[in-house]
């Protein structure tokens, strides 16, 4: 029979005592009553703090302590890191040579763009699905409309004409935009026979004013969108391919009139 | 990734209930529990799966809150009022211990002995895990827990008592 020790006391206590030096410990407690007398209030303090404490881990869970949830946000962060790290390497490969825009946006890294053609999608997808409000100055109103939406993006805006392409002008909305681009946006609508519906999203110019073309595919929509010293534009819609670059063209011939390399006119 | 976050998740209970009993403050406690699932999730490629998720949690609160503890000391420290226990007469019978007594009493304990003796007695933890989480040798974690049990004992008013004769 081996030595009782304060350990061994103290692992009796906590439960941890080896099965065979319990009859050991037993015969030393029943033996010494003041030992006995101390290992009871080591029991009691373990039984008082365990009263104090022990419902704070009975309590529900917070939601910003769901593991599942941290794991979510801390994912989007690094995902926005990564992105910063992409936009560093799109400015190194600007620097390289040219070109770079026309790769196709989901092959590339994201930039100003693709938050550009991410709103203009976005927007599309809400407005669209609209009837009575699809717009907010209607295409009767046009004048104004032109005017007031070139004033409100300091940029001279004109509505291409698509009745070759089979739509008209439905109207037009003011939208909140990306702080690089003017922090403005205006969204176009048109609608053919068949009630399909194509957006063309404008906004003004980019700070690097360089010149930039895409098409992307984005939540079922199709997008185009280029970029040049005025504006930037992206043209959204569901229709087949074909018919998307169809449109997206003659949007494009239109709105790239006249000198596009340099800046807007002054406006007084 | 979903075992382990499982794994992470089921150890959040004990963390908080550790916190709590660390900081003595709701908020406090569940701003380090949180500071250490991020710490522990966005770290988890550095987590070696062969070792248990829990004790490797418990490191993580046990080192935030140690530098929480440094750097307030400069600040000054915060304590909840609610859970400043009221005072309380002293216990009457011999052996007996008021809660708010072991409350204030805990307090007094030095933090090594502290988080030694709550891995102990609250998180009911083994020997070992527990200096594994501490990162000490079992011999130093029952010296903690005896000075700690001792210092308790005389924090509570049960000094009196004839005491336990050192047996080797």
């Amino acid at each position: 029979m081996s030595a009782v020790t304060r350990d061994m006391l103290m692992a009796y206590v906590d439960g941890q005592l080896d099965a065979a030096d319990r009859p050991a410990v037993e015969a030393h407690l029943a033996a010494n009553p003041e030992v006995a007398a101390e290992v009871l209030l080591w029991q009691r303090q373990s039984n008082a703090l365990r009263a104090l404490f022990a419902p704070a881990g009975s309590e529900p869970v917070p939601a910003r302590l769901r593991a599942h949830r941290i794991a979510a946000a801390t994912g989007s962060r690094r995902m926005r890191s990564w992105r910063w790290a992409a936009a560093a390497v799109v400015l190194v490969g600007l620097g390289l040579g040219g070109g770079w825009f026309a790769r196709p946006l989901l092959n590339g890294a994201p930039a100003a763009s693709a938050s550009l053609i991410a709103d203009a999608v976005n927007a599309h997808t809400v407005f669209v699905a609209e009837n009575r409000h699809a717009v907010e100055v209607p295409a009767t109103d046009q004048d104004h409309l032109v005017t007031w939406l070139s004033n409100r993006l300091s940029t001279p805006l004109d509505t291409p004409d698509l009745s070759a392409e089979g739509f008209t002008l439905v109207g037009g909305r003011l939208l909140p935009g990306e702080p690089n681009a003017g922090g403005r946006a205006a969204q176009l609508m048109y609608e053919n026979a068949a009630k399909d519906r194509v957006t063309v999203y404008v906004t003004a110019a980019l700070p690097d004013r360089a010149p930039a073309y895409q098409f992307a595919n984005a939540g079922g929509a199709e997008a185009f969108y280029w970029a040049n010293a005025r504006i930037t534009c992206t043209v959204v819609g569901t229709l087949p391919e074909a018919q998307m670059k169809t449109v997206s063209q003659a949007v494009y011939r239109q709105m790239t009139e006249g000198d596009v390399t340099a800046g807007p006119p002054y406006r007084g | 990734m979903t075992d382990f976050l499982d794994q992470v998740e089921t150890c959040v209970p004990a963390l908080r209930r550790y916190a709590r009993a660390l900081t003595r403050n709701i908020d406090l406690a569940d701003d380090l529990v949180q500071d250490c699932l991020e710490r522990a999730i966005s770290r988890r490629a550095l987590f070696r799966p062969t070792g248990p998720v829990r004790a490797w949690l418990f490191t993580i609160l046990l080192n935030l809150y140690r530098n929480s503890l440094r750097s307030s000391h400069r600040r000054g420290q915060t304590v909840d009022i609610d859970t400043i226990p009221e005072p309380s007469t002293p216990a009457t019978q011999p052996g007996h211990i008021a809660l708010a007594e072991m409350a204030r009493a805990i307090e007094t304990l030095p933090l090594d002995q502290k988080e030694a003796l709550l891995l102990i007695a609250l998180e009911g933890l083994s020997y070992s895990e527990a200096a594994t989480i501490l990162g000490i040798p079992q011999g130093t974690l029952m010296s903690r827990l005896g000075r700690a049990r001792a210092a308790l004992r005389v924090a509570t008013g049960n000094s009196a008592e004839p005491h336990l004769r050192t047996v080797k």
